[in-house]
């Protein structure tokens, strides 16, 4: 038992710590070289110009990196873990953090704002609202059988999801293709790289939303089991249900406004959680949070160094992600799976 | 005897269709009830109100002397636990873990499992005897082993009555009689008392003979067609009219000289 304690103590120490050592070796990397005494001499400044240094340096630590770094962990932690809690709620391993149609209503909300407001400051409101929007219709479209059991709380995600993606289309089709599509398209495919201190404000969503399914992690378990199971074993499970979905939402639409779509993470990072430490949401939902962290600091890492553009991460996830999962799968005979 | 659950009078339908109504039992500490019916004859709907997950029209339920509705949801599952008929396996829990999912009833708004709800879910492991299986994914267990999984899940809520819902279905013959014979023990031991919807007239003569206090019910077209000692409730006449079925009831003597009754389906009339 008291091995035990100290096992916990130490896992979760980790899973703590390697988010933050992530952020801490992207600073050495990138196509600038700055030296490992200079990161330490920028870092220990706090801001302020260092003597001998070019100012780029501290420029490039704090301004670009830095916030990118950061930015990354919150975003893949977001993404991940909500994609761990759809998944149990709708007791199916397939859905994803975009089940409910945040992501085809967030990038209905950008494309919405490059085209008829100019993009700019307008996307992250607008994306941020429709991401809403996209989840309260599956709600409701889900409620027409005046219930709402899962299955039809997840065909009214897929129909609300193609409904804005047909839209999102349209707007492609009508779009400049000289201004306006570049950044359309660059939008649905995510990335870091417009990411400042002036976007940290959407941490509190996403730390408000990651904290409500955190702290009802060990409930997911039992929602898993299927709506009347978890009534008769005790769980109002309509006010657990609004109450994780709720939480999902907020950590995803707001991680997806600010860094546009960047799909996989919330699929794939839950199942390389499952087959690490099991299906136990307790322990689940903590290990999603820090490996989806540590996976998209590190692909925004590589899309910065790789080529001089850089390349959008949404396509590095899915390069990079699918042989790992892969490998893993066959490492671990499935992980329980039959 | 302490009364545990009373039913009264109780009427349920759905907007378009009358499922029961009139319905009236009661079922003391330590007994067993053996529901019995045919197909869509409104057990599984019954024993939904019981457990209320689904709302009754007419009538009244009383749990422990109090009303249903007095009670909160997790209050409800403190006091009946639930082995469902069909269960869908999702995602690959070890035993452990799904047994101890019965602990939810005892548990704050955000509260995890703690070291009393760990010891409570290893005993109701051990009484089902499955020991041996506890940290394997429970996936990967036959069908019968799956059912005492969930009957494990269902002592570990510490309740004074299960509600199972033809617990024994998909099983065969030798899973049916361990999962029976686990019953007759913690009926014994536990004092637990039991409703169980089946099929099989055979649970309830089972039961008897096993010295078991055991009532059966049958139900009709929506009402409790007859209620009380099984060889009263299951007789061939009552076969006849309720299931439309010839059937012969024969008893035969165990070992150690213990009536046991059994019945021969001789065809549909």
């Amino acid at each position: 038992m008291k091995k035990n304690l100290k096992n916990n103590f130490i896992i979760k120490a980790a899973l703590i710590l390697a988010p933050l050592v992530m952020i801490f070796l992207t600073l050495f990397l990138g196509r600038y070289r700055i030296g490992i005494i200079d990161v330490f001499r920028v870092l220990f400044s706090g801001g302020r110009e260092v003597k001998g240094l070019p100012i780029e340096i501290s420029t490039i630590i704090y301004q670009l990196r830095l916030p990118r770094a950061i930015a990354g962990a919150f975003i893949g932690a977001s993404l991940a873990v909500s994609g761990a809690a759809f998944q149990g709620v709708f007791r199916n391993p397939l859905v994803n953090s975009g089940i409910l149609g945040v992501s085809s209503g967030a990038a209905f909300g950008a494309s919405l704002s490059i085209i008829f407001f100019g993009g700019g400051l307008s996307n992250y409101f607008f994306s941020f609202a429709f991401g809403i929007v996209a989840v309260l219709l599956s709600y409701l479209a889900g409620r027409i059988y005046g219930s709402t059991p899962v299955i039809t709380l997840v065909l009214g995600g897929v129909v609300v999801s193609s409904f804005f993606s047909a839209f999102t289309s349209l707007f492609k089709y009508i779009a400049d293709p000289y201004s306006e599509l570049p950044a359309l398209t660059f939008w649905t495919m995510g990335s870091l790289a417009s990411i400042g201190y002036k976007q940290f404000i959407a941490f509190i969503p996403m730390f408000i939303g990651m904290g409500m399914i955190y702290i009802s992690r060990w409930k997911i378990n039992v929602l898993s089991m299927g709506q009347k199971e978890a009534t008769a074993l005790g769980l109002d499970t309509k006010i657990y249900q609004v109450f994780i979905i709720g939480g999902a939402t907020l950590a995803t639409t707001s991680a997806v406004c600010i860094s546009g779509t960047i799909g996989w993470i919330g699929l794939i990072i839950p199942h390389i959680g499952r087959m690490l430490v099991g299906n136990d949401n307790s322990k689940l939902i903590p290990i999603s949070m820090s490996l989806g962290a540590c996976f998209l600091i590190a692909m925004d890492t590589a899309s910065r160094i790789i080529s001089s553009s850089e390349i959008p991460i949404g396509i590095l996830t899915s390069i990079v992600g699918t042989p790992f999962f892969v490998y893993l799968l066959k490492r671990t005979k499935g992980g329980g799976w039959k | 005897m302490e009364e545990i659950l009373k039913v009264s009078n109780l009427s349920f339908s759905y907007p378009s269709k009358n499922i029961f109504s009139e319905v009236s039992f009661s079922l003391r500490k330590g007994e067993i009830i053996c529901l019995m019916g045919p197909n869509g004859c409104g057990k599984t709907t019954l024993l939904d109100n019981i457990m209320a997950i689904l709302h009754y029209d007419k009538g009244e339920i009383t749990l422990m002397g109090k009303p249903i509705y007095n009670y909160k949801r997790r209050e409800i599952a403190q006091n009946i636990a639930y082995v469902p008929q069909i269960h869908n396996v999702v995602f690959p829990y070890t035993v452990e873990q799904v047994v101890m999912m019965g602990r939810t009833a005892h548990l704050g708004y955000f509260g995890e499992p703690g070291p009393k709800d760990i010891e409570y879910c290893n005993k109701a492991i051990e009484k089902v005897g499955i020991s041996h299986l506890a940290k394997k994914p429970y996936s990967q267990l036959s069908g019968g082993e799956v059912k005492l999984v969930l009957l494990a899940r269902a002592l570990s809520q510490n309740s004074p009555l299960i509600v199972m819902d033809e617990p024994t279905t998909n099983l065969d013959f030798k899973n049916i009689l361990l999962f029976l014979e686990t019953i007759v023990d913690l009926s014994k031991k536990e004092n637990i008392s039991i409703l169980m919807a089946t099929h099989s007239p055979e649970h309830a003569f089972f039961f008897q003979s096993k010295g078991i206090v055991v009532k059966a019910a049958l139900m009709s077209n929506g009402i409790i067609k007859d209620f009380g000692e099984p060889e009263k409730v299951i007789s061939e006449e009552n076969i006849k009219t309720v299931y439309g079925v010839n059937a012969k009831i024969n008893t035969e003597y165990t070992e150690n000289n213990h009536k046991i009754r059994s019945i021969t389906l001789l065809g549909t009339i």
